[in-house]
């Protein structure tokens, strides 16, 4: 291919990155995105196409000024747009910027042009760039590096010598440049793209070195925070339930001690409620107080020195990354002793909830110590229990309810001797006899708990949390309702939970005399919750979901404190540095490794069915990639049928001259070079001189100068030749 | 290590110098406006996309760097040039890398300073290849040109910067006065001047110049039959030379430096008026200031009148501690031959003239245009 054509083609891939990128990211009006589609679709035809949709183009189109004009129209449209339609400048701007995209995709013709359309591209792709942080962003800028490589090396090596200027030493004569070395041959493909991994290997280092410096004025957070409920001081019953079919990914929590020896459940607690009304559930132990900190950004919430009784619980350590929600609630597993973060303040409630004094508007990563209440043996025994006035006034307040349920929870654990035993009873009866389905409509009832205890009995988790905790109450066992989400999506690369908004969870807390609060859950396994899809969709999820994390940790939220972390690691010493970096790269590769342990895994479980889902496609793509990457043969195809072709046709030409030579009584030696045998033929016949010395010299420039004739050439030679054929020797 | 070092960066600073095109100034713009938005929002993606602009930028520093490393250069220049008569110079590029090619070089002829652009440029020069480039070359002044070396640019791989380096090759190559066509009347009067001032020897030719006894080793066609007939003895016959025909050309080099430009002038017709009677088949001994030649013909000879020629320098007549002493007309005739003498300056009450004044024998050449 000619490098002139390849620099179109990359002027135009490069515009439709961009154009891909804002898409994606700004939502663009869908006129407008078929309408820049089109145009680009268009001019990749034009350039494909040569030159019959090139005139056609030509003589369809407006004129120069046509389009300058459209131009003045576009900008009245963007004053339009940004005062009235849009209301904003930067979708204002994005708008005009397609259109001056569409404009210059059709007026293509001086390196102006180009020049111009290269700044569209780059102020696209920052556009995009404002207006998202996804990771999808991450393929369209590595996409655009890659083809900006091309097209700037392209652009460089089309460009044409200037004129000769009249010197005062000297008079210029311009050396014609060889037809081989414009031509996109492997070589060259290699070294586009070599330059191009070259570029994206620096950039990265220069990404991570670049200070970053956040005194701007115009400082913004990274997109809207996710909408959530469930949180806040009153709940109304029912309320998680639209959430529950939301994907949305809230937060991603590591375990410090390592994976959970199966992919269980964990529990991370949001804010507890006291006070239900019939409809819905308040807390009203509200009151926030500041957490003392133990060390710069440690907040000890309760110790486990200042109980009396040893606490036997186990601890968990988990490092919780929480997406920008609307809520100042920090999530953890029950219950939470110390928080660690970067954290101007922290406050609990008297629940043991903890917040922040504000919700944040970026993803925050925190840490957290919890420990749950183990059930002690005293709560096991039937001794009679007497629980303290602040408990019994906050935890067994339960609403002017039919006394039906109070009959129904006492003929349920009228055998239990223990309170343990009691609860576990009611926790029995709603897991067993109840059925989960997130289509109740239980929200319009005015007696939502009967309605789901007498008529539907089917529900979901805040039915069964409010039900179990009523009921406890009726029979005196204090117990408080528990929002906040079950992780049970562990991913296996990342070593870590994924919790989603559809993880969102009530639960009960039940006080025991002695062992303090325990946590129960009423609410039997959904079977939507399973999903559908393969686990090898899942698994493929998972590691998107992995690379997404990274992409956010190390590349969207990377920061000033970063870097002097890795300087303190850097001082530190070079054992600890270079520690680090294995675990940096263990960590980037941790993902694949796990994949192929998986792959391994599934194999065991015999789901290779589905493990070829992914398979299969993905072994295919990487070998066409592969192939393409090696033969590329709409470049190497097109350079070497070409030459092949037309230096075929000139050896034919050159053989058949020789042939009716040899016939004509001038036999060319097998030793005679081909300028000797020019030299001989002159003399013999000297008519006949010009057109082989012509047909000669074409063959020579082919066959040992590499230098694949022209199509006019060839037209020429086969002129001579058939000359030749005319003439007659004396 | 450390005593390498400055040598290495000796050799990697000494002669590289970067421009930026204007492409790479739109290209800084953006870069750095990108980079006021990257600070300004504190967004990563920004400065991703700043990362990689200043990626492009050190990539084309050290891509350029790699193409203009270890190339060599050979020029190939004619023995003398003439003023303003086109030469051919040969320039060889080598590419002595053993991996890596170059490409979209520009060449650049460095003299006395100045950076000449031939319009020399090679798109690629593949590893251990080399290419021959040749270009008209044409002085302008007469002299020594003095080729210092070769200054080498690429604007590889992106186009955003110009950079070069310096190899040095120095080689220097004289440059002659400029020949003319000589004006009729003035070709007139040197050959009127030629056989009054011609000296009889012995040579080849038609004319008899002298019978003598024959000499083992003479050659028999020569016998003058007659002669030996009537002598009895045998006689050989001698002709005479007909390349007999002798010049003295006289360039005075005392000046003024207002008659800058008439000496040159005068030095362009000295060379002119030599160039013909060579041709002619003269002896010529050619006198400039106080340098004087041998009487000569050939070629060879030719040329190193043209070398003196070339290399000449007018003399202030102030200095004239300095000057040296002009040869005497006396000097002059003792070594026989016409005297054509080529003034640009006469003396202190000279006015300036348009042309140099020639002297034939003493005699002034009126009015002659001595080129056409």
């Amino acid at each position: 291919m000619p490098f002139d054509q390849a620099l179109r083609f990359a002027s135009i891939w490069l515009a439709s990155t961009s154009f891909i990128g804002l898409t994606l990211g700004a939502g663009l009006p869908e006129w407008l995105a078929v309408l820049t589609g089109a145009a680009l679709i268009i001019a990749l035809l034009r350039n494909a196409g040569g030159k019959s949709v090139g005139q056609l183009a030509t003589h369809t189109l407006m004129s120069t000024t046509g389009w300058n004009l459209l131009v003045i129209v576009g900008f009245l449209g963007f004053w339009v747009d940004m005062l009235w339609v849009s209301g904003e400048l930067l979708p204002a701007g994005v708008h005009f910027l397609m259109i001056l995209m569409i404009i210059k995709l059709f007026n293509l013709k001086l390196r102006r042009d180009y020049l111009h359309l290269y700044a569209i591209s780059l102020v696209a792709i920052l556009a995009s760039g404002s207006l998202t942080t996804d990771l999808w962003y991450l393929p369209i800028f590595l996409l655009y590096l890659f083809v900006g490589v091309w097209t700037l090396l392209l652009f460089q090596l089309t460009k044409h010598p200037e004129e000769p200027r009249i010197l005062t030493m000297s008079v210029a004569m311009r050396p014609q440049p060889l037809a081989s070395v414009s031509q996109v041959t492997p070589q060259f493909f290699w070294l586009a793209n070599g330059l191009a991994l070259a570029t994206f290997g620096l950039t990265v280092v220069i990404f991570f070195t670049i200070p970053r410096v956040g005194a701007g004025f115009y400082q913004k957070g990274f997109g809207e925070n996710i909408r959530t409920s469930g949180f806040s001081e009153t709940v109304n019953l029912g309320e998680i339930g639209p959430i529950k079919r939301d994907p949305s990914v809230v937060m991603r929590v590591e375990l410090s001690d390592g994976p959970p020896q199966e992919a269980g459940r964990l529990y991370l607690r949001g804010v507890a409620f006291d006070q239900y009304d019939g409809k819905a559930w308040t807390n009203r132990l509200n009151y926030r107080r500041a957490v003392s900190e133990d060390a710069v950004g440690t907040f000890v919430l309760r110790s486990s020195r200042s109980f009396a009784t040893p606490r036997l619980g186990d601890t968990i350590r988990q490092n919780i990354l929480l997406e920008p929600l609307d809520t100042p609630v920090l999530f953890a597993a029950p219950l939470v002793e110390r928080v660690s973060g970067k954290f101007p303040s922290v406050q609990s409630d008297l629940t043991g909830s903890v917040y922040l004094p504000f919700p944040s508007s970026s993803r925050i990563e925190y840490s957290a110590l919890s420990r749950s209440n183990p059930v002690l043996p005293e709560d096991l025994s039937a001794e009679p229990s007497v629980y303290p006035e602040s408990v019994i006034r906050h935890f067994l307040q339960i609403p002017s309810q039919p006394e039906r349920i109070a009959v129904l929870a006492k003929e349920i654990t009228h055998t239990q001797r223990t309170i343990y035993d009691k609860a576990t009873a009611i926790h029995s009866f709603l897991t067993h006899n109840f059925r989960y389905s997130l289509d109740a409509p239980l929200t319009e009832q005015d007696q939502p708990l009967e309605e789901f205890l007498f008529t539907r009995k089917t529900g979901y988790c805040e039915h069964y949390a409010t039900a179990m905790v009523i009921m406890l109450r009726t029979i005196g066992i204090p117990a408080r309702l528990v929002t906040g989400f079950l992780a049970t999506e562990w991913n296996e690369y990342g070593n870590y939970y994924v919790v989603r908004q559809q993880d969102a969870h009530a639960w009960v807390e039940v006080h025991l005399p002695h062992s303090g609060w325990i946590t129960m859950d009423p609410t039997p396994p959904s079977i939507e919750s399973i999903g559908s899809g393969s686990p090898a969709w899942h698994a493929l999820g998972r590691m998107l979901d992995t690379i997404r994390l990274q992409w956010g940790r190390f590349f969207v939220q990377y920061s000033a404190a970063d870097q002097l972390a890795v300087v303190r690691e850097l001082k530190a010493g070079s054992t600890s540095a270079r520690n680090k970096a294995v675990d940096s790269i263990s960590t980037l590769f941790s993902p694949f490794m796990a994949m192929f342990g998986g792959m391994a895994g599934y194999a065991s479980k015999g789901m290779i069915q589905s493990l070829a889902e992914v398979l299969v496609p993905t072994l295919i793509g990487l070998a066409v990639l592969l192939w393409l990457g090696i033969r590329w043969p709409w470049v190497k195809g097109m350079i070497s049928k070409k030459t092949t072709r037309d230096e075929q046709v000139i050896m034919q030409l050159y053989g058949r001259m020789i042939g009716h030579l040899a016939r004509k009584g001038i036999a060319k030696l097998t030793a005679m070079p081909p300028l000797e045998f020019v030299r001989l033929t002159q003399e013999q016949w000297s008519n006949a001189g010009s057109a082989v010395a012509s047909i000669t010299e074409l063959y020579c420039r082919a066959r040992f100068g590499q230098i694949p004739p022209t199509r006019e050439e060839l037209s020429l030679a086969e002129d001579h030749l058939r000359d030749l054929m005319t003439l007659e020797k004396p | 290590m450390l005593r390498q070092s400055p040598s290495f960066l000796h050799r990697m600073f000494r002669y590289r110098s970067t421009s930026v095109t204007s492409e790479g100034v739109q290209f800084l713009l953006f870069t750095m406006a990108i980079g006021i938005a990257a600070i300004n929002t504190g967004n990563n993606l920004f400065y991703l996309l700043l990362a990689m602009m200043l990626s492009l930028v050190l990539i084309s520093g050290i891509a350029a760097e790699y193409c203009l490393r270890r190339l060599e250069f050979h020029r190939h220049l004619p023995d003398h040039l003439i003023v303003n008569e086109p030469t051919t110079a040969t320039l060889v590029v080598k590419n002595q890398k053993s991996q890596f090619p170059s490409f979209s070089l520009k060449l650049f002829d460095i003299s006395d300073g100045r950076k000449l652009d031939r319009g020399l440029e090679i798109r690629q020069l593949l590893p251990g290849i080399s290419q021959l480039l040749s270009y008209p070359l044409v002085a302008t002044r007469r002299g020594r040109l003095q080729l210092d070396g070769v200054c080498v640019g690429t604007e590889f791989p992106f186009g955003l910067f110009m950079k070069q380096t310096y190899y040095p090759i120095n080689e220097t190559v004289i440059v002659c006065p400029e020949i003319r066509p000589i004006d009729e009347r003035l070709l007139q009067g040197l050959l009127a001047a030629g056989p009054d001032q011609s000296v009889h020897r012995r040579g080849h030719g038609n004319d008899l110049y002298n019978l003598r006894l024959y000499h083992a080793g003479d050659d028999s066609r020569k016998i003058h039959w007659p002669t030996t007939a009537r002598t009895s003895q045998l006689t050989v016959r001698e002709t005479e030379a007909e390349d007999q025909r002798r010049a003295v050309v006289y360039l005075p080099t005392v000046a003024p430096v207002s008659h800058d430009a008439l000496f040159e002038e005068a030095v362009s017709l000295t060379a002119s008026i030599i160039q013909h009677l060579a041709h002619r088949g003269y002896m010529l001994q050619l006198l400039v200031g106080s340098s004087r030649s041998s009487f000569g013909q050939g070629d060879l000879h030719l040329l190193e009148l043209l070398r003196m020629l070339a290399l000449c320098e007018r003399c202030s007549p102030l200095a004239e501690s300095v000057v040296p002493k002009e040869p005497s007309r006396d000097h002059l005739e003792v070594e026989g031959g016409a005297m054509i003498v080529v003034q640009s300056w006469r003396g202190p009450g000279d006015i300036k003239p348009e042309q140099p004044t020639i002297l034939i024998n003493g005699h002034l050449i009126a009015g002659a245009s001595h080129a056409v």
